[in-house]
């Protein structure tokens, strides 16, 4: 790709710059979040979004109104918006953004390989898969037996088909390779995801690179966190760590052997970017989970990606973004209907 | 002493003599009566304490269990679809056992552990920590839950004979004091 974006970029998506920019503007802002915790019910919840981008997304709703209804609509909204980019994308956008839904294509498709082992009835798995994850080959797989053809008849299809390559070596599905099925192949559409966006040069690779690294370090920090006095061994751990993040490889080699938190820290002391991250952890009860930091560190990062023009970033950052704030609303919204207040501070805020 | 409480008999020192052993044998039945619907109430008014102490608590529980419900979800992204699917075997198991309190028999249930933690890999990307900790807290409250079960089992079960024994022991006190 030619340097000089600039000069090349809004012939083909301009259009579609533009108008995620004018998404990304209608993100709810502290002002809204300060009202939304001040709510006494979730109808007052209801009133305030309508002054907000969402307008009346629940205006069809029935009572009572719950949470679940509530998370269901903004998730409609958000596949419309998604499924409008996305059908108005030229190439190499278009390749970017099967690559955004690749992540949930992964669980969906681990979500119907478990369904299917159990003889379950496809028709209700559908339903509970993430739309923005459909692929054309979906309803097909009930016609498989075991996984092996599950993957000859229909994955071979999908783009998911050279994540899958890299871990064939699983003939047995019981639930502890499920997990790691799962996260061997968002290891594998990490990699190749970072390949693409460095290929790309230009801003795009600038922007988008520190991204994807920081997303495969937390993966390997998280994964060595929640491994610790479980079955996993060392070795089976270390094949999970997604390789293009910046604690390849010496970091990565010294996660692997790590035992607890505090070895996992000092693995971390040695990264200028991560050190002041785990400063930032509370202890115990009370004070951030290293996941509240690692999130916070991500909108940062998104939020920081709107300050350059030109890119590809624009558009991940958005749903990231956006996703996050979904979050945000169905926590604040749980608090207040669970009557639990004393924790609906902790949402991640965002602009 | 009205005329349809008299026992028709013929006044012979014999007579009186059975009657006086009669009058004992019933005083006797009453004491024991007395003493099984004391111990009866005593257990009784035990589980009705219990129930109420077990029912507050379980409201707190059931309250925390939920709130970590809520924050698992805000980490961890919706698990739900994965966790019904993965369902086999039950890992927490109830035993009923008999408890034998002046003679009535009342069933008291137990729990224990069975088989390892089928979930131990969810969320090992992200939000393991809270998962663990929703793991926990509605362990508590399975744990509280059979415990009320058991409570609430056995009060119908010690309610019933001590309604009996109380009713017994009035007929015999009515008889008692006839003689």
């Amino acid at each position: 790709m030619l340097e000089g974006a600039e000069f090349y970029f809004n012939v083909d998506h301009g259009y579609l710059e533009g108008l995620v920019r004018g998404c990304k503007a209608s993100l709810l802002t502290q002002q809204d979040y300060i009202n939304l915790v001040q709510c006494e019910t979730l109808e007052d919840v209801k009133i305030h979004l309508q002054t907000t981008d969402y307008g009346n997304f629940l205006a069809n709703q029935t009572n009572p109104l719950t949470v679940s209804k509530i998370d269901m609509e903004m998730r409609k909204k958000l596949c419309r918006e998604f499924e409008y980019f996305r059908n108005h994308s030229l190439e190499p956008l278009s390749t970017f953004f099967t690559y955004m839904t690749c992540s949930y294509m992964i669980d969906n498709v681990i979500l119907l390989m478990n369904g299917a082992l159990q003889k379950k009835s496809v028709k209700e798995i559908l339903v509970k898969c993430h739309p923005l994850g459909r692929f054309t080959e979906m309803e097909a797989v009930n016609i498989a037996e075991t996984p092996s053809d599950l993957f000859n008849a229909v994955l071979v299809e999908t783009p998911l088909a050279p994540f899958f390559q890299d871990c064939m070596s699983e003939n047995t599905l019981d639930e502890l390779n499920i997990e790691l099925l799962r996260n061997k192949l968002y290891k594998s559409y990490l990699e190749a995801f970072y390949k693409f966006c460095k290929n790309h040069g230009d801003v795009t690779a600038e922007i988008m690179c520190p991204i994807l690294e920081f997303e495969a370090d937390r993966r390997a920090f998280i994964i060595t966190l929640n491994s610790f006095g479980t079955e996993l061994s060392k070795d089976d751990r270390e094949t999970l760590y997604p390789t293009c993040g910046k604690l390849y490889p010496e970091g990565l080699r010294l996660l692997a052997q790590a035992e607890d938190f505090d070895q996992m820290r000092r693995v971390a002391d040695h990264y200028g970017v991560y050190k002041p991250l785990f400063e930032a952890v509370g202890d115990g009860s009370g004070g951030k989970t290293l996941e509240d930091v690692f999130y916070e560190r991500e909108v940062q990062m998104n939020v920081l990606a709107f300050n350059r023009q030109f890119h590809y970033g624009v558009f991940y950052a958005y749903t990231k973004l956006k996703e996050q704030e979904m979050r945000n609303i169905v926590w604040i919204a749980e608090c207040i209907s669970q009557r639990h207040r004393t924790k609906i501070n902790s949402y991640i805020p965002i602009l | 002493m009205s005329g349809k409480d008299r026992i028709e008999i013929f006044p012979s020192r014999m007579a009186q003599t059975i009657m006086k052993a009669r009058l004992k044998g019933a005083q006797t039945g009453r004491n024991l009566l007395k003493k099984k619907s004391d111990a009866l109430t005593l257990r009784f008014r035990q589980i009705l304490k219990k129930i109420i102490e077990t029912k507050m608590l379980m409201g707190e529980v059931m309250r925390e269990a939920a709130f970590s419900l809520a924050e698992a979800k805000f980490t961890a992204g919706d698990f739900s679809t994965t966790v019904i699917q993965n369902v086999n075997k039950a890992q927490v198991k109830i035993r009923a056992k008999k408890d034998n309190v002046a003679g009535v028999t009342l069933p008291v249930f137990e729990h224990y552990h069975e088989g390892t933690d089928s979930y131990e890999l969810t969320g090992l990307a992200r939000g393991g920590e809270q998962l663990a900790k929703l793991k926990r807290n509605y362990a508590k409250a399975v744990e509280l839950l059979v415990e009320l079960a058991s409570l609430q089992s056995s009060f119908p079960g010690s309610n019933v004979p001590l309604l009996i024994s109380s009713q017994s022991w009035m007929r015999e006190s009515e008889k008692s004091s006839i003689g």
